[in-house]
């Protein structure tokens, strides 16, 4: 009886995968996922990850305001998440307070005024649960264009500015004496990381956009030590949980967000698993072994 | 503008950290293939003079000449001698398991600025790279992660991170803070031996003043202003030293070499 019912189950996913609205959905969790592990894997080693959580409960606030002024949310994110986004950066950068504990103020406060934004409307068609967990099942084609061609555009932009974005990292002062524009590579990741997360709001949700930034990249990091590898890593990691976490929402009839944010949180135990159990040459070939490295 | 200038010509600088001047009317300039220490009290403004030298930090005042060429208000060089200039700060911003091996970063050193992809390699490029951990007894750490090594590692990858591709001015600023006694004796022989074959002018940030004594050819006295400059016996001596630190400075000379310091 088990064996029926699980063939059952998966000849409903094949027929559930047949949709053009799942087809659309898995093609959105790979490219949303891939994005946000390869945005993430630069954002966590920035220490943005926190910064990434407050402008996603930021575009709740936008999403709100748009509404409250009858113009299309999609419209009013993306500008609103850039523009709160350098805002916010020149907060942390001239108060002189903690980072975290100023963006704890920011994120939780804008997250009040959503909430009351949204009480005086009547009504919202789109409601809250899938403002806050995303709606990945309604992405539509347009949705997955601007998402491809963010990809690809965070791509090139990354590759190119590779070396500036690690000596960064690394420190500002020896990325400046080395010919790198710190502030303008700065400016443009925060913009590109608003960007990439008002976009995949509808698709991840407002409580969930930090998790795809942050879970594939923590993983990739565990079991990689060259840069390229490790930014490749998480973005794979990304798109693939993903991929798996939906096809198991499919399979199970769960929410689609929260099961792709358990498949990755599944994903980096494995990391942190194999990390574990890896022990890697001087030449940086990593075999299988019993002791941490 | 003479034949040979200066590798650096600094002139009348200050440079503004909040409301106060961290550095007044500040002029020097180094000779090539000098090597000139800057030295003085915590917040004396050492640290704000070299960013301003290297166009981190905004001018107040006052004009900087790097290998003949004018410093832009926000620090603009032209590329060619922007790619002369290397510099070593005190520390890197290294958490666990940073995902970057010793063989990139000193790669990154030999890539040019701006946009590119030469981080994906070419022989001239792996060549230069090996050169460098060769001459800086780097070569056993190629495959290892920048944040697995030891203070002392770290600085000679440092030196690898500038060797591998020719430079003129070299900028450390207290390059060897955070090293105990014999990392810091190895790193200053290595950057001694490394700046006689390469040609560097160098300009060190360093409270080491027994390192400085020996090993350098001029001291800048900062404390704000420039209250002194010259060769290291006559900058270095005690009624200045008094002058620059307060009068609760000691000079004293270690038994084992017989050389002067401070305490």
């Amino acid at each position: 009886m088990t064996g029926l019912a699980a063939m059952a189950d998966v000849a409903g996913l094949l027929e559930v995968v047949g949709q053009p609205f799942m087809q659309r959905a898995l093609l959105g969790g790979l490219l949303t996922g891939a994005l946000g592990g390869l945005l993430g894997s630069f954002a966590v080693l920035r220490q943005l990850s926190f910064f990434s959580d407050a402008l996603g409960h930021s575009a709740l606030l936008g999403i709100s305001l748009g509404i409250l002024l009858g113009i299309n949310p999609t419209l009013v994110l993306i500008p609103f998440a850039v523009l709160f986004a350098l805002l916010v950066n020149q907060l942390v950068a001239r108060s002189g307070l903690p980072a975290d504990a100023l963006l704890n103020i920011v994120y939780s406060t804008s997250l009040a005024f959503a909430v009351v934004a949204l009480s005086l409307v009547e009504t919202y068609r789109g409601g809250i649960q899938q403002l806050l967990f995303g709606d990945i099942l309604g992405i539509s084609w347009s949705d997955l264009t601007v998402i491809a061609v963010l990809l690809m555009g965070a791509l090139i932009y990354l590759a190119l500015s590779l070396r500036a974005q690690v000596l960064l990292t690394l420190n500002s002062d020896l990325a400046g004496a080395f010919g790198v524009g710190a502030s303008r590579h700065r400016l443009a990741f925060i913009v590109l990381l608003a960007v990439v997360v008002a976009v995949s709001i509808k698709a991840v949700g407002v409580l969930l956009i930090s998790a795809f930034v942050v879970i594939p990249a923590c993983g990739g990091r565990l079991v990689s030590r060259h840069f390229p590898l490790y930014a490749l890593i998480s973005a794979c990691l990304g798109g693939g949980c993903a991929l798996l976490g939906l096809l198991g929402s499919g399979l199970t009839n769960l929410p689609s967000g929260p099961c792709v944010v358990i498949v990755q949180f599944a994903g980096f135990l494995l990391a942190l698993l194999v990390s574990k159990t890896t022990r890697c040459s001087p030449a940086g070939v990593c075999l299988h072994s019993g002791r941490q490295p | 503008m003479t034949d040979n200038p200066p590798v650096l010509l600094v002139e009348g600088l200050s440079v503004r950290r909040g409301e106060q001047l961290a550095v007044e009317q500040v002029s020097f300039q180094l000779a090539r293939e000098t090597d000139t220490a800057l030295v003085g009290p915590n917040g004396a403004g050492k640290s704000s003079l070299v960013g301003a030298v290297l166009g981190l930090l905004p001018r107040a005042s006052g004009t900087v000449q790097i290998l003949g060429h004018a410093l832009g208000p926000a620090g603009e060089l032209p590329r060619a001698v922007r790619a002369q200039i290397a510099y070593l700060p005190q520390s890197l911003a290294l958490q666990g398991r940073f995902p970057l091996t010793v063989g990139e970063f000193v790669g990154f050193g030999f890539d040019p600025p701006g946009l590119s992809l030469a981080w994906l390699g070419c022989r001239r490029r792996s060549e230069a790279v090996q050169f460098a951990l060769k001459r800086t007894g780097c070569q056993d750490l190629a495959q290892r992660r920048l944040s697995e090594l030891s203070g002392g590692q770290l600085k000679r990858v440092l030196l690898a991170f500038c060797v591998v591709r020719p430079r003129q001015l070299l900028v450390l600023d207290e390059a060897q803070a955070g090293l105990d006694a014999p990392s810091s004796e190895q790193f200053q022989e290595l950057l001694l031996e490394l700046r006689r074959q390469e040609g560097w002018t160098v300009l060190q940030v360093s409270h080491d003043l027994e390192m400085v004594r020996r090993s350098c050819d001029l001291v800048l006295c900062l404390n704000r202003r420039l209250r002194c400059s010259g060769a290291p016996d006559h900058a270095l001596s005690a009624a200045r030293l008094a002058e620059l630190y307060g009068p609760n400075v000691v000079p004293y000379r270690h038994q084992h070499d017989g050389v002067g310091g401070h305490g």
